[in-house]
């Protein structure tokens, strides 16, 4: 953190908006600056208010800054700027060889030479580092400094880089250990949420802020949005869905002042509010129907229980700190933490960690991202490199999490589960039973298989050779299986694989074979395999031994193995083994080798008996296994929770210290407590969803304001970080935490103040002078034009077409059923194989937290919109209902058309170009409605 | 800006029925916005364009680039190199069951199984001192395709559209190929931060028939010329709606990719259909997924498509624990059409400006395998520490045998490149710097070679 923003950081809020006010001098200046900044395409991350603030107490600074003393200078104005933006690398981690913790640390320098060359800063490689003018060299590398502050450092080098030896320790670490310093606890982030007054004024309270805002910078908002705007805009933001005509007519016709009050209320109540907010916070979660599994699929069966878990939160406005509570510790939590909740209908909240992509260490990245936008999974190898966050943190919460496992949660009584498991169990033994039997079968059939060889190969050379007598009635008379020997035939000839005992024959044949030469043959083939079979046995006992009967993963790696050489493993492989999938037989066994359907011709009497019996009874013990419960994905701390030891450099094999189980650092007052209550889990929870944490409340809240808005008043919503931005209404983004907290940490009624506001009424269009002055909207004097989402656009065409279901919750709905008619949210969600629509329409990678989504506008697209089936098929349903609603009249269906796809009826002109498409495609209206499901008015809201 | 929408343009549109013809000429422009519109290079660029072959679950480097002529000698001795950690346990030293032979002109050893990728080696640098971090296939192939051990960062592929766009806004800038998945999946060209449209676009080379092979590529019922009222009604609509909303950018560049998508549908339909290529050219490369393929990425690559990933097959089938003598197969299967696709940019200069990278995202023991989930001692255990691969054109050198493991073609002892430094180089031969090719995301820059990588002159032309 620089000096600069620090200053404006501790000051009070009043001082702040004084200084904002000076700041506003500078405005025009900052303004054409930034204009240009934003053509790169990696700004240095400065917020506005940041850097506007910035500006300003440079200005002011600028009277009486480079009349210190060299000392006050240093104290002042470099060392924040090192401590802010060169300490991270340059002390402990010593980065290029460099420690930046005195003035002869920098004289002797690092890899690259001193750093510096006092009173000659042209010549110093710190100066020349920061102004970027070696491509090779560039401090810091994650973004220029200002001007103003390589200007600092510049002073300083040529009035000879003074560094008083007395003063605060300049290195964060002490005996190696990150601490935490004042100035740590001084980021906006980490300091207490203030219960902020709004600024004086007319209007709201959030409109207060706002507008103080655009007052300070001379900027004119935009005019309220029409009517039709303003609930399609709302429609879509609350529920995902656009407004039924007779809803926007009703609206249209309600001229009351709390008009719009009664439509937000309506939206709020609907249960489509929470399928459309659920799933913003399904994004957060990285929900899936699935685990990242890179062989095969394998679906979380009860996933969907989590989902509609999250959907209903939502809609009942569970209070946030419990949802939090909950997905953390439900399994834990006390009864007084539960309000009007049971413990049975939090458990399912258990999901968002127990359905992990891989149950790995992303645990921690959406604890810290999720819930406090912390990027604490950075601090996984090191300390965290910008923030607080020293490694130690990490290995706290990572002994919370490895002291936790996953448990199924039934839903359903003990005795029924007992009863599944019982009759599972017997069912399976039984199955396990006759399987052992079957294959003993199979290995007794080999060895008397292997034991007639000799007879085999004389037949089968009868058969294929010279003689070509007939194959079953060689059999018949020879007394051998007829199969068999047609799979012997099948083995000698032709089949292109290098084999010694293959070329063998392979140049008898050539050679004019003669009798006894395939008699001598068969012999030695048949003494060869009976003695691989019997080798073949006592290898595998021999590695069981070796094994100490463990084949699992290590054990299994690192112990070395007998096995038979190569080419008669592959003799034994293509006679004996049970799995030959190199063999052109069809059966895929060796040739000697039945099981199945196959090995059962071979049975006869009592053996033939048994397997009928045991088949009978296997599927007598099935019946009566009822259906598995149904279950949620859980968690349960395990019997002896146990502390991690920090990995040095992130290496297992490399271990520091143990590191006892506790909250962040940062976020505690003086030495977290440690955990002892179990995994910690209860008191993690506890911690987060505190109203003392300055984070967990400001990021909901900024994750809500992000989706009315379409930016967060902090601009990167899951990282409020040193290097995330500022919030550009800092006051705003506190009175709005304060008052969710104070409020029972109740979402809808944070909606329902947001949306009443000016702010979000406006229309999206505004003064040019705005637009050239803040076009990116940062200070909201307009409203965001947005593109409908992902599901937002499926839902509204299924909506459309008349084809969407009131249905909700439930097992997933397959991608490829075409009769589907719930909403997107209710589909198969896969981290393995993300369904391409979804990909197509910037639906976030599963496998991460995301916070937020791109809007990609892209060819691809385009094919969708012209060639896609489900689209086709919407747009047929639509013509249909237009047909069913409106009559055959090409104008009374088109103004029904306008009515339900944009809300409005159709100008003249629109009329006009819409009829003349029908009458000129001989009546295509499948294909005109399908143009209006692609059309810009559909896919963008104002 | 001058490339926007005048109102006079869209009064005359909508007016005169000019239809979408007329307002695409308006728009051309504004391709400049598409995520993919190509981007200036940091610096000149000596390629274009990457076709990556990859062999995935590794190749044995000592029986195929590789030659040493040591190991045969040793035959059944220990190996003398002290105990390199691998996967698995493995034995003494195991000889090549196959032939070497100089070829070329350069007389680059290269194993019998390989005979038609020897005779074009004066073509290729072959690196001999690859290595990387760890000897497990999921890190690996993270590594190689991401520059990452973990997940979550974005592919080589969907750093090199973002940082270059593509040349044809018809066709997508990264296309990666295999007949279903191999181990880890999509992940391997995920454009993980990156904007989605960075994302590789698969395609199932099983598939012979471009509409199977590229998603909503064709109408099922509705042909071109209907198409193409369909799309001037939409025009009209979309232009008499931004002539009520004022200038917008995401407006117009929507109403641009609708026109790009019709024009890809002829594009793809072409590019993909490797039937339009005479039987004698099909017959160079052979039958099979892999082999189509490779004619596919030469298509497309010809159409100025930025990356082609070719994935030999499903799951890891170069992964010979067992049986060091199953490459035989493997090399049958995909050695003509390597050589082909070689020969054929090399015919028409392409492979001037295009890296062709053969193999697989780490090497094999010299040793024997005696562990693990062997059946038979006659394969070689995942190894990190030493391996080889081909690397023809895009500026890299030519008929040149680079680099050396030790005696027995264990590890990297001379010249040794990391994977790091392998896509350091490739991004410097297409004109971006791999310090300055970077995303800012979840607080810092990151980008494809980390805070490593260095690019090697000494492997260039």
């Amino acid at each position: 953190m620089g000096l600069l923003a620090a200053l404006a950081n501790a000051l009070p809020v009043e001082d702040v908006s004084r200084l904002e006010r000076a700041a506003s001098r500078a405005w025009r200046v900052w303004s054409a600056l930034f204009a240009i900044g934003s053509a790169n395409p990696a700004p240095t991350g400065a917020g506005l208010a940041r850097t506007a603030i910035c500006v300003g107490i440079t200005l002011l600074g600028g009277t009486a800054g480079y009349a210190q003393s060299s000392a006050e200078f240093f104290e002042a104005r470099v060392r924040p700027l090192l401590a802010g933006k060169c300490f991270s690398c340059h002390t402990q981690t010593k980065m290029g060889g460099l420690e930046m913790t005195s003035r002869e640390a920098l004289l002797r320098g690092g890899q690259s030479g001193p750093a510096i060359e006092p009173r000659a800063p042209e010549r110093s490689l710190l100066v020349r580092a920061v102004r970027y003018v070696d491509a090779r060299l560039r401090m810091p590398p994650t973004g220029q400094l200002s001007k103003e502050e390589v200007k600092i450092l510049t002073k300083w080098v040529e009035d000879g880089a003074a560094w008083p030896a007395t003063g605060p320790v300049a290195s964060e670490a002490e005996g190696g250990k990150f601490v935490i310093a004042d100035h740590h606890r001084d980021f906006w982030a980490f300091r207490p949420v203030e219960d902020v007054d709004p600024p004086p004024g007319r209007g709201s309270a959030i409109d207060r802020f706002i507008s103080a805002r655009l007052e300070e910078f001379g900027l004119r908002p935009a005019p309220p949005a029409d009517n039709l705007t303003l609930i399609r805009r709302a429609s879509y933001d609350l529920t995902g869905l656009p407004p039924r005509p007779e809803e926007v007519d009703a609206f249209l016709a309600d001229t009351s002042d709390g008009a719009f009050a009664a439509v937000v209320d309506r939206l709020l109540a609907s249960t489509r509010y929470g399928e459309r907010w659920g799933r913003h916070w399904l994004d957060v979660a990285r929900y899936s129907d699935d685990r990242l599994n890179s062989t095969q699929d394998e679906p979380y069966p009860n996933a969907w229980r989590y989902r509609d878990w999250v959907i209903a939160a939502f809609n009942e406005d569970m209070p946030y700190d419990l949802f939090v509570k909950a997905q953390i510790a439900a399994d834990l939590i006390e009864e007084r933490e539960m309000g009007r909740w049971a413990r049975e209908d939090l458990i399912a909240g258990l999901g968002l960690f127990a359905l992990s992509p891989k149950f790995q260490d992303d645990r921690i990245d959406v604890t810290g991202r999720g819930f406090m936008a912390l990027t604490i999974g950075c601090a996984q190898c090191h300390d965290h490199k910008f923030d607080p966050i020293p490694t130690e943190d990490y290995y706290a919460l990572l002994g919370v999490f490895n002291s936790t496992e996953p448990r199924e949660h039934p839903l359903a009584t003990e005795d029924v589960v007992q009863a599944y498991q019982f009759e599972r169990e017997r069912a399976d033994t039984a199955k396990a039973r006759l399987q052992e039997f079957l294959d003993d079968q199979s290995e007794q059939l080999v060895n008397a298989l292997a034991a007639r060889t000799k007879d085999y190969i004389l037949a089968a050379w009868s058969v294929a050779g010279p003689n070509r007598t007939p194959l079953a009635a060689t059999a018949v008379d020879r007394a051998l299986d007829a199969e068999t020997l047609e799979r012997w035939i099948d083995y000698l000839g032709g089949w292109p694989k290098q084999h010694p005992l293959l070329d063998a024959w392979k140049t008898l044949q050539a050679e004019g074979i003669q009798p006894e030469e395939v008699g001598r043959f068969a012999e030695s083939v048949q003494s060869q395999i009976l003695h691989l079979i019997a080798e073949k046995k006592r290898i595998e006992h021999e590695n069981e031994i070796r094994l100490e009967g463990d084949r699992s993963g290590t054990n299994i790696r690192r112990t070395a193995l007998l096995a038979l050489p190569r080419d008669e493993f592959y003799l034994w492989s293509d006679l004996a083994s049970p799995n030959s999938r190199d063999l052109p037989t069809p059966a895929k066994t060796g040739v000697l080798y039945y099981k199945g359907d196959k090995l059962e011709r071979f049975l006869a009497g009592v053996w033939k008996d048994h397997v009928a019996r045991s088949r009978e009874s296997i599927a007598a013990l099935e019946t009566k296994v009822p259906p598995k419960y149904p279950f949620l994905h859980a968690l349960t701390d395990k019997d002896a929770p146990s502390n991690e030891h920090v990995h040095i450099r992130g290496n297992r094999d490399n271990l520091g210290d143990e590191v006892p189980r506790r909250f962040l650092r940062v976020l505690s007052e003086g030495e977290p407590e440690h955990f002892v209550g179990g995994s910690g889990r209860l008191d993690l929870a506890r911690a987060i969803a505190s109203p003392d944490n300055p984070l967990t409340a400001r990021v909901m809240v900024n994750r809500i304001w992000l989706h009315h808005f379409g930016r967060g008043i902090v601009a990167t919503p899951s990282n409020f970080g040193v290097m995330g931005e500022r919030p550009t209404h800092p006051g705003l983004l506190d009175y709005l935490a304060a008052r969710f907290v104070a409020g029972g940490w109740s979402l809808k009624a944070l909606h329902r103040e947001i949306l009443l506001t000016d702010a979000y009424r406006r229309s999206s269009r505004g003064p040019a002078a705005s637009a050239g002055a803040d076009p990116e909207n940062r200070l909201l004097w307009r409203s965001n034009r947005r593109r409908l989402d992902a599901e937002s656009l499926f839902d509204s065409m299924l909506l459309l077409s008349g084809r969407l279901a009131a249905e909700s919750g439930g097992p997933p709905r397959p991608w490829d059923d075409r009769n589907v008619r719930s909403r997107t949210v209710y589909r198969f969600v896969s981290r393995r194989r993300l369904d391409v629509r979804l990909g197509l329409f910037d639906f976030p990678n599963p496998n991460q937290t995301s916070p937020r989504r791109f809007g990609t506008n892209t060819p691809l697209q385009g094919l969708f919109f012209l060639n896609s089936a489900l689209l086709m098929d919407l747009a047929t349903a639509l013509s249909e209902r237009l047909e069913t609603e409106a009559g055959t009249g090409d104008d009374e269906r088109i103004r029904r058309g306008y009515a339900l796809v944009y809300g409005r009826p159709p100008t003249e002109e629109e009329l006009a170009v819409n009829r003349r498409y029908v009458e000129g495609s001989d009546g295509d209206w499948p294909g005109l409605m399908q143009a209006w499901l692609s059309s810009n008015e559909f896919l963008y809201v104002n | 800006m001058s490339t926007r929408l005048s109102r006079r343009d869209l009064l005359r549109l909508t007016g005169s029925g000019l239809g979408m013809v007329g307002l695409s000429q308006v728009l051309d422009a504004e391709a400049r916005r598409s995520p993919l519109a190509p981007q200036p290079p940091h610096f000149p660029a000596r390629a274009k364009h990457v076709i990556h072959l990859f062999l995935n679950g590794a190749p044995s480097q000592v029986d195929s680039f590789d030659y040493k002529p040591e190991l045969t000698k040793y035959h059944g001795e220990p190996y003398p190199g002290g105990n390199l950690r691998t996967e698995r346990k493995t034995g003494s030293l195991m000889k090549s069951p196959f032939e070497f032979s100089s070829s070329g002109k350069s007389g680059i050893p290269i194993s019998e199984i390989f005979p038609k990728l020897g005779a074009v080696i004066d073509k290729c640098l072959v690196i001999n001192s690859m290595h990387t971090d760890v000897p497990f296939h999921e890190p690996s192939l993270f590594m190689f395709n991401c520059g990452q051990r973990v997940a979550g960062h974005p592919s080589y592929g969907s750093w090199l559209t973002y940082g270059l766009g593509s040349e044809n806004q018809n066709l997508p800038g990264f296309v990666v190929m295999c007949p279903g998945y191999p181990v880890v999946g999509p992940q391997l060209w995920t454009s993980a931060f990156l904007a989605g449209a960075y994302q590789g676009a698969y395609v199932r080379n099983t598939e012979v028939e471009p509409d199977k092979l590229v998603p909503f590529l064709r109408n099922p019922s509705r042909g071109l010329d209907a198409q193409r009222g369909q799309l001037d009604l939409l025009a009209k609509l979309n232009a008499i709606h931004l002539l009520r909303e004022g200038p917008a950018p995401q407006l117009e560049a929507t109403i641009h990719s609708m026109e790009v998508a019709y024009r890809m549908q002829a594009e793809a339909t072409d590019a993909f259909d490797v039937r339009r290529e005479p039987q004698t050219i099909r017959d160079r490369y052979g039958d099979g997924d892999f082999a189509r393929g490779c004619l596919i990425a030469r298509r497309l690559v010809e159409r100025g498509v930025r990356v082609v990933q070719v994935y030999y097959g499903n799951m890891q089938p170069w992964d010979t624990h067992d049986d060091i003598q199953r490459m035989r197969k493997l090399a049958a299967n995909s050695d003509s059409a390597m050589a082909a696709l070689i020969q054929d940019l090399d015919a028409s200069g392409l492979l001037d400006e295009t890296i062709v990278l053969i193999g697989g995202e780490f090497g094999r023991t010299p040793t024997v395998e005696v562990a693990g989930v062997t059946r038979l001692h006659a394969g070689r255990d995942h190894n990190n520490h030493g391996f080889s691969v081909v690397v023809a054109g895009g500026g890299f050198r030519r008929g040149v045998r680079f680099g050396a493991t030790d005696d027995f073609g264990f590890k990297a002892v001379k010249d040794p490149v990391h994977v790091h430094d392998l896509h350091a180089t490739m991004l410097h031969q297409l004109g971006l710097d791999h310090e300055r090719l970077t995303y800012r995301h979840s607080g810092r820059d990151f980008r494809l070679t980390d805070v490593k990588g260095e690019v090697r002159e000494d492997l260039l032309a």
